[in-house]
């Protein structure tokens, strides 16, 4: 088992980048994770969480330059590292094997 | 380029208040990009869910944010600790480690304040006297005016008045019958009427306040008692044996609190009366300060006046308020043609107001402004705290670099200084709790004279959150700020500037002087309403009495109705205690009257004049009625203006009825006429004989010194309750001599409220006086604090610059340059407060103009002398440090540096 785990919303948060292409920047993120979590999600807590993955080593990000020209906003990509796709197979791996023999899915399917 | 809005405009429609708070939270690309997010994604739920459900979203968005950085930082503490240790990962199974960190911290904390007592004793205990102070009067506003009435269901409580625009005043006996009679809105009713007895045991006697009450008074409140019982329908009906029920005080000081008080007799007025019940020690506000209960029950009367039954009702559950009013007119309406001949006003009517209304009268603009000048201070005492903070964590900038330097993270040294910041606040909090313990025990014991309601007063639940949530308040005011200051400058920036003093963080600086600024601009209101509330009271002391109020004694007097049953035996008593007392050596004059200057009159009349007479249906006018003997204008001193004053004639038993009016009367209701020989009738009788006015005197004030003189009328009568002695000597060096005469006279004949005039003008003061010296002794320590506030400020001014001081010194520069330099550098910050805060004055004392006398909400004088007070006493402060800076010596300077 790694040393870090991923904790659960930054956990969230790289497989939502993954959902949107591979890259994907603030707002399309909030609005991916509300709905697939069917929450309300606190634009701090991305935000927060985004720069808090990239200080890790875990997401690169770029500035789309496109992106100001177009709308005059500032938008920045963030895509996760080569590091931060081994954690997320980690992590899976634990939670498929600790998943393994146990009836709860099924309960919840029928 | 077809830029649609400039990248630096980013989120330019968010409110201001959110842009400058993400600009305060967070660096500046930060700032930018989260004010970018929430601007789009504000504009998606506008279109998807509306403008309201976006705002809301947005206000959430934005209420949440502190949290969830401080929550980072604390995280991000944590984890970068353990990474120093570490080969770059953290261990999660070290758990315990942030509590172990606080508790390190907190140590830490503790021991830095430590090194500065001076500094922590200061913050400590003046914000400690602003949350103290501050608790201390919302528990007084907590108890007098929020707390429901301690009666059962006390929101069914009513007081039923009339209700003649714009006087309001109790109902007549004729009134209550009928009401009782008649009403269906109410459960009960109940009437009562306070009165003043002599309470006879033995050789003593002592005046006691008593109160008449129907019987159904203490089941409509819902009180019972603690012995025995309280009335029945049968208590206080005619021909009975008078029945009380006794105050818990009344009964330990004179039945020695035993049980067989039950069932014994006492003698009130010289009457036996049966004691049936005892009540509580803890009673109502109403039940308040009446020593004894005594069951009435009022006969039909031969007219419809006088007024003076206080009628309290208990709405019937479900009954709708406006339905009980209209029943009120609708019974007023069908009793009036019954009492014509006795009462012509058409227009007066019944209302009625909640009880709790009635107990708390009009405390509330008073409790409210003392609550708003200790909340000032308050403010000022924090925000002088955290002005303290930043100088003192801009001085510790290199301890907390080094510290950074070897390891601490931000997050760290912000818990840290968050902490000092709360314990700080929680020292405060226990200053500020043992202050108001004492405050409301002072105002428990003392406040009662001023304030109904002061028994409830006491530490409460709300009174306590009041404390946690001031004191919690105090530590976010004087914490957040400083540590983010002490957190946010750039290490290498601090390490490379250590050992040069002129490198001091401009942002500091600059937000020290804004505090200081803000300062005054909150204590410059508190001075001004001071500066009013001392100019009224001053005004007030300056209104002329119209007599000469030195060396008058006056005293409460009660002949006991029981043996002097008669007008002439009170003449009898009158004329032989005036004989005997102005025989006294040092005494000039006697007299007995049923009224007091300056706020004591016992009867107010309405009249109807022969020249003008009241249409029928209208009001008649009313004034001030005052009944005295014949010597009542010598002993006052007021002089006859026209006409003549009371003789011997005017006695006699079947003369014409006379009266004496005074000037403010006779040029009211006969302006440019002669008042003398004008006749009338009063109290609304329409076949009684006319009154003559035979003189004109001086006025005198009668309503309180703050009223207008409306007219009064002066009449003989038998019936007094004052009695009042001109000196030529110092009035009290009397006192025991004119007591010892009338005890020879009568034994049962008790003097009580005994006070020279001029004692009893400053009691009718004492109000205006409390609020005044209370408020300025406030503004005094919101002044105090802020002149503090720049001089500290002009001082580290003048430390930092020392060396461009010493350089222009030694260029040639005068001492004046720099003298203008430094002063000007600090007036400016006072000026500008001091603008802000004249306009804040100029909103916030319009809601004191009731409690004005005689001087302007912005009285151009008051709000002149406060600014020139706070200039002056600033540019004193400014100064000192002024006169260090000229005192450099240039060569001493360059060479340390």
């Amino acid at each position: 088992m790694a040393k870090e785990t991923l904790g659960e919303f930054e956990h969230q948060l790289l497989l939502a980048i993954l959902r949107l292409g591979g890259e994907a920047y603030s707002v399309s993120l909030v609005l991916e994770l509300e709905e697939r979590t069917g929450r309300e999600i606190a634009q701090a807590a991305v935000f927060i969480a985004l720069r808090r993955l990239e200080s890790k080593g875990l997401l690169t990000s770029r500035l789309d330059e496109h992106a100001i020209e177009e709308t005059g906003r500032v938008r920045r990509y963030f895509k996760p590292t080569p590091e931060a796709m081994r954690r997320l197979k980690e992590t899976r791996r634990a939670l498929v094997r600790l998943w393994e023999g146990l009836d709860l899915a099924r309960d919840e399917a029928s | 380029m077809t830029r649609r809005a400039s990248s630096s405009g980013a989120g330019s429609s968010l409110p201001f208040v959110v842009r400058a708070m993400l600009r305060w939270l967070l660096d500046r690309d930060g700032a930018r990009t989260v004010m970018n997010d929430l601007q789009e994604l504000y504009e998606r739920r506008r279109t998807r869910d509306g403008n309201r459900a976006a705002t809301a979203w947005l206000h959430r968005q934005v209420a949440w944010y502190p949290y969830h950085l401080l929550a980072n930082r604390f995280r991000a503490t944590t984890a970068r600790r353990r990474s120093a240790f570490g080969a770059g990962t953290t261990d999660d199974s070290r758990s315990g480690e942030p509590m172990e960190s606080l508790l390190r911290d907190l140590r830490y904390s503790v021991r830095s304040l430590a090194r500065t007592p001076v500094l922590t004793a200061t913050i400590i205990l003046t914000v400690g006297l602003g949350i103290g102070a501050t608790t201390a009067i919302f528990g007084l506003i907590d108890a007098v005016m929020l707390r429901p009435l301690p009666y059962a269901a006390p929101g069914q409580l009513v007081r039923i008045y009339t209700d003649s625009p714009p006087n309001l005043w109790p109902l007549s006996v004729a009134d209550y019958l009928a009401l009782e009679d008649q009403q269906t809105s109410f459960q009960q009713i109940a009437g009562y009427t306070n009165e003043a007895m002599t309470f006879n045991r033995g050789d003593v006697a002592e005046r006691v306040r008593g109160r008449l009450v129907t019987w159904r008074y203490f089941s409509l409140l819902g009180v019972s008692p603690l012995h025995g019982r309280t009335f029945t329908s049968l208590d206080g009906a005619p021909g009975r044996a008078p029945v009380v029920v006794l105050s818990h005080g009344f009964w330990i000081r004179h039945l020695g609190g035993k049980q067989n008080a039950i069932g014994q007799t006492i003698r009130l007025d010289g009457t036996e009366h049966t004691v049936v019940g005892v009540l509580p020690p803890r009673v109502g506000p109403l039940e308040h300060g009446r020593d004894f209960f005594a069951a009435v029950q009022w006969e039909p009367p031969p007219r419809k006046g006088p007024f003076f039954i206080t009628a309290l009702g208990r709405l019937r559950e479900g009954t709708e308020r406006p339905g009980a009013i209209a029943e009120l007119r609708a019974i007023n309406r069908r009793m009036f043609p019954l009492w014509q001949t006795s009462w012509q006003d058409q227009r007066a009517s019944w209302g009625m107001t909640n009880l709790k209304d009635h107990v708390i009268g009009d405390v509330g603009p008073t409790l409210v402004i003392v609550f708003a000048a200790v909340g000032f201070v308050l403010l000022i005492a924090c925000t002088n705290a955290t002005n303290l903070l930043v100088a003192r964590v801009t001085r510790r900038q290199r301890e907390l670099a080094v510290r950074r330097a070897l390891g601490a993270s931000r997050g760290r040294l912000l818990q840290h200084l968050l902490l000092e910041a709360g314990l700080l606040a929680l020292g405060a909090a226990a200053v500020g709790l043992a202050l108001t313990l004492g405050a409301l025990e002072l105002l428990t014991s003392f406040g009662d004279d001023y304030l109904p309601r002061t028994q409830e007063v006491g530490l409460s639940g709300p009174v306590l959150w009041c404390l946690a949530a001031l004191t919690a308040g105090s530590a976010l005011l004087i914490g957040l700020v400083p540590s983010l200051h002490g957190t946010r400058s750039r290490l290498d920036e601090v390490l490379r500037a250590s050992g040069r003093s002129s490198t001091d963080a401009v942002g500091a600086r600059r937000f020290r002087r804004l505090l200081v600024g803000a300062q005054f601009a909150v204590a410059t209101p508190l001075l001004i309403a001071a500066g009013l509330l001392v100019g009224s009271l001053a005004e007030l002391r300056r209104v002329d009495l119209g007599f000469n109020r030195r060396n008058l004694l006056t005293a409460a007097i009660l002949l006991p109705e029981a043996q002097y049953p008669s007008p002439t035996d009170v003449i009898a008593f009158a004329d032989e205690a005036t004989r005997r007392v102005e025989a006294l050596p040092g005494v000039q004059a006697v007299a007995f009257a049923d009224g007091r200057p300056p706020n004591e009159v016992s009867q107010t009349n309405n009249f109807d004049l022969e020249d003008h007479p009241t249409p029928h249906g209208q009001s008649q006018p009313a004034v001030p009625w005052v009944g005295i003997t014949r010597e009542y204008f010598e002993v006052l001193g007021l002089p006859l203006i026209r006409g003549r004053l009371f003789d011997e004639r005017d006695e006699a038993p079947d003369t014409l009825p006379v009266v004496v009016v005074d000037r403010a009367w006779a040029e009211r209701f006969f302006p440019n006429q002669d008042a003398l020989g004008r006749r009338f009738r009063s109290g609304g009788c329409t076949d009684c004989p006319w009154t003559t006015v035979v003189g004109i005197v001086g006025e005198a004030k009668y309503v309180g010194l703050d009223k207008p003189d409306q007219g009064t009328v002066y009449e003989l009568i038998a019936n007094f309750q004052y009695l009042m002695v001109r000196t030529a000597v110092e009035p009290t060096s009397i006192l025991p001599s004119i007591r010892q005469t009338i005890g020879e006279l009568d034994r049962t004949v008790a003097l009580s409220n005994v006070a020279t005039m001029e004692e009893a003008i400053e009691d009718s003061l004492d109000v205006p006086r409390y609020l005044s010296l209370l408020v300025s002794a406030f503004a005094a320590i919101a002044l105090l604090l802020s002149v503090i506030g720049v001089y500290g400020v002009m001082s580290h001014f003048v430390q930092q610059h020392t060396k461009d001081i010493g350089i222009r010194m030694a260029l040639g520069g005068r001492p004046s340059d720099v003298l203008r330099l430094v002063v000007g550098q600090g007036m400016h910050v006072v000026v500008g407060g001091l603008v802000v805060g004249i306009g804040g004055a100029l909103v916030l004392t319009r809601f004191m103009s009731s409690l004005l006398f005689g001087v302007g909400t912005t009285d151009l004088l008051i709000f002149v002398t406060v600014s020139a007070m706070m200039l002056s006493v600033a540019m004193v402060a400014c100064l000192i440090p002024a006169q260090r800076a000229v005192g450099l010596d240039p060569a001493t300077v360059l060479r340390e540096e």
